[in-house]
């Protein structure tokens, strides 16, 4: 049978943003073609978080030796551990280049879901703190919305996904639509109470907001607290497009789903001024196709996204589809990590975590939201949380025997660790481009990195440190050790920017509405449309950005106007 | 059947697409693999009955079994040959040598012909050295200096022995109580005295 080659709508990805687009461009009725560069996967054969360390070769030490030569970049993230190594890509295969002396580790999924597989599920809403802070500090150019105009888009996702976590009512970080939060532990209820008493309202300690269920939601189970859901999760009840999005677009009976379908360009129809459709390489036989769609999403990431406009370049764009502006690729931001304190929490020895809770607790942003800041601009947030020591800590003890075997079995000390997330400054001097001279393994030009941390987030880091490790001395924690870790951008694998939304067609690649300025039936609505960074992560905003973008292209096309 | 061991049960949804018969075999073989123990690889049997002897005094079997029982040593082998590069490798054997050369020198035999008390000793005085060197770590002393194939060998021991327990069936489920599908949570439970381990309960 001849294989379909002309539909209403072509998405390119299938991971946090591509299933939205799939799911809400189906559902409003559009015959909708996905395009997903990797392999499918089938949750009952490719989700491992049940399978305990003991049945791993390594018993979760990882392929070691493998990584070294197939993944040495990917293997620097937390997630890519022995069971999830194979949501990541090989970076032999997959190569891009870096500046020299500018390491930008690029994490990447190449599979049905993307990295929604392996996501971290924290869950924050934007505000106008975020929204205005361009404008306000005079940098790059300002966002083209503001939070009344998310909001709505933000209540529309929320229903759907299922975020846990604790109403506030704090303006610099709008509550969600939330099921009911996870349980604080019993060291982060002692840190939450010294800050409630030591600093006000200033700075408030609250559960992680996450796409994990509390309760059964959609048709999806309750969380049963196995603790990995970067391994998959077979109940689904952590978000993702495999466990919800694509099966929504999949009921429609309206979305057709193509794995290993590696998209090389976009077409541009120079008449019409319009997209016309994607030249595919199939990834397993190597064959050429072609798709056409009224209008395309991508949705593939911040920088594969723009990686495909570089490579869709014509005579009149020649310098990438859609950069008449000059801004495609640049503006590239990530959030500065690895900076904060631990330390131990005395008391409650007599009592323990049961469960491993798939979330941690959060701060939010304190930093120049009422008052002025000296040193830097912005702020940052806290990730973090309390547990007991495990087992690992026999490691450094000198003992052996009976005696250090059942001191062993017993939990350790209580410890406390806050960990800082940062808003990073848009920078034009951040960028992506082609290079000229490498290829990945389908023959298509790769990316050359050039990124670098600025003073300002630096300064971020420095001051992290400074104010957790403040925050454990007033909750009476001892060890007190400030941390400040020379982590790389790209780490915190938030990549944006490169792409950013704004009013004016000389200075921004995107509009309000996601849609290119020069090329009206083409939208970017993953990280790439992001126009400065806040400090909290995106992913949340990603969504509700990419179902407010379908309803207003279904919207145009509806006028007649695409 | 609760509702713990159906969950378990589904995420080895592979194993249940086979036909019955289809799953026996694959039990059979592998209990032919379990049972066909390979020889040691990067541990000659004199380095693999020492690696067993100071693994089982670390971590013995009491009212649980130790490491011996779970087969630390085995795994402390497949580390040393398949994940280690060669540095690390010949570190941990020349820090194994060392071993025995301080048992020659105190009391004129090999490791393992030691009587217990003089394995003590031993292993106290290596647990003396590993926190000297720590104190002059955290004091900033020669951080660059090539480690010295002694200094290194012993918390990499004590590594590889309480993961290779730790992470076994036995040592998870029996000594720290690990389960994997604990389907509740509770932030800040009473522990139990007596018997309960670390893990989720």
């Amino acid at each position: 049978m001849k294989e379909e080659t002309a539909y209403d709508a072509i998405v390119i990805g299938s991971g946090m943003t591509g299933g939205w687009a799939a799911k809400e461009l189906t559902e409003k009725g559009l015959k909708t073609l996905v395009l997903e560069a990797g392999r499918p996967i089938v949750p009952e054969q490719d989700y491992v978080e049940h399978v305990p360390a003991w049945e791993m070769k390594y018993r979760g030490l990882g392929d070691r030796r493998r990584q070294f030569v197939d993944q040495p970049i990917q293997r620097l993230c937390y997630a890519c551990d022995e069971w999830s190594a194979k949501f990541f890509v090989s970076d032999t295969e997959h190569p891009y280049t870096q500046e020299a002396g500018k390491p930008f580790p690029w994490i990447r999924g190449r599979q049905v879901g993307g990295r929604s597989i392996m996501w971290g599920r924290q869950s924050y809403r934007w505000s106008d703190l975020d929204f205005e802070a361009n404008l306000r500090d005079g940098i790059a150019i300002d966002w083209p919305i503001r939070y009344a105009d998310l909001a709505p888009w933000y209540d529309h996702v929320e229903d759907f996904v299922g975020i846990s976590g604790e109403a506030l009512g704090l303006p610099q970080l709008p509550d969600s639509r939330f099921l009911p939060p996870m349980e604080l532990n019993c060291a982060e209820k002692v840190v939450r109470e010294a800050m409630a008493k030591h600093f006000g309202s200033e700075r408030v300690l609250t559960i992680g907001r996450c796409a994990i269920l509390t309760r059964d939601h959609n048709g999806r189970a309750a969380c049963h607290y196995c603790g990995p859901c970067e391994r998959g999760c077979i109940t689904r009840s952590y978000f993702s497009s495999v466990n919800a999005t694509l099966p929504a677009a999949e009921k429609t009976g309206r979305m057709t789903l193509r794995p290993f379908s590696i998209v090389h360009s976009v077409n541009f129809d120079a008449r019409t001024r319009r997209a016309a459709g994607v030249r595919v390489i199939d990834a397993r036989t190597s064959a050429a196709l072609e798709f056409r769609a009224k209008i395309i999403f991508l949705c593939a990431s911040a920088l594969e996204s723009v990686r495909i406009l570089f490579n869709s370049s014509t005579p009149g764009f020649p310098n990438g589809l859609g950069n008449s502006s000059g801004e495609l690729g640049h503006n590239l931001m990530d959030h500065i990590k690895a900076g904060g304190a631990d330390g131990t929490i005395p008391g409650n020895e007599d009592r323990i975590e049961l469960g491993r809770r798939p979330n941690g607790i959060y701060v939010p942003r304190f930093r120049n939201v009422k008052t002025k800041q000296e040193g830097f601009l912005r702020g940052y947030g806290f990730q973090g949380g309390g547990s007991r020591d495990g087992w690992e800590r026999g490691i450094t003890q000198t003992g052996f025997g009976p005696g250090f075997k059942n001191s062993i079995r017993q939990p350790g000390p209580w410890r406390f660790t806050f960990y800082g997330f940062g808003e990073c400054l848009p920078n034009h001097n951040n960028f992506v481009e082609l290079d000229k001279e490498k290829v990945d393994a389908w023959g298509i030009p790769v990316l050359k990195i050039h990124c670098a941390w600025s003073e300002n987030e630096l300064a971020l880091r420095k001051d992290m440190s400074i104010s957790a490790a403040e925050m454990l001395a007033a909750a009476g924690a001892r060890n007190i050790e400030p941390f400040t870790d020379d982590a790389s951008p790209g780490l915190a694998i938030h990549e944006m920017g490169t792409a950013r939304m704004g009013r004016d067609p000389k200075t921004s690649v995107l509009n309000a509405y996601n849609q290119l300025h020069d090329v009206k039936n083409l939208f970017i609505t993953d990280g790439g449309a992001m126009t400065s960074s806040s400090c909290v992560n995106p992913s949340l905003t990603y969504m509700a950005l990419t179902a407010r973008a379908c309803d207003h292209a279904v919207a145009e096309m509806k006028r007649g106007n695409l | 059947m609760d509702r713990r061991e159906a969950l378990r049960i589904l995420a080895t949804g592979a194993a249940l697409q086979l036909a019955p018969g289809n799953l026996l075999s694959v039990l059979r073989e592998a209990r032919a693999l379990a049972g066909s123990q390979a020889a040691p690889r990067a541990l000659n049997p004199h380095q693999d009955a020492t690696v067993k002897a100071m693994a089982e005094m670390i971590l013995p079997r009491t009212d649980t079994p130790g490491a011996a029982d779970v087969g630390a040593a085995e795994f402390i082998d497949l580390i040393l040959a398949d994940w280690c590069v060669q540095q690390e490798r010949a570190l941990f054997l020349n820090g194994l040598a060392d071993v025995d050369e301080r048992s020659q020198t105190l009391f004129s035999q090999d490791f393992v012909e030691c009587s217990a008390v003089q394995q003590a000793d031993i292993l106290n005085a290596l647990g003396e050295k590993m926190e000297q060197e720590e104190r002059m770590r955290e004091q900033g002393h020669s951080p660059e200096a090539p480690p010295e194939p002694e200094r290194r060998f012993y918390p990499m021991l004590r590594q590889l022995t309480l993961t290779a327990y730790y992470t076994s069936e036995a040592g998870a489920t029996q000594e720290l109580n690990f389960q994997i599908i604990p389907d509740r949570h509770d932030g800040c439970a009473a522990m139990q005295s007596g018997k309960q381990g670390q893990e989720s309960q």
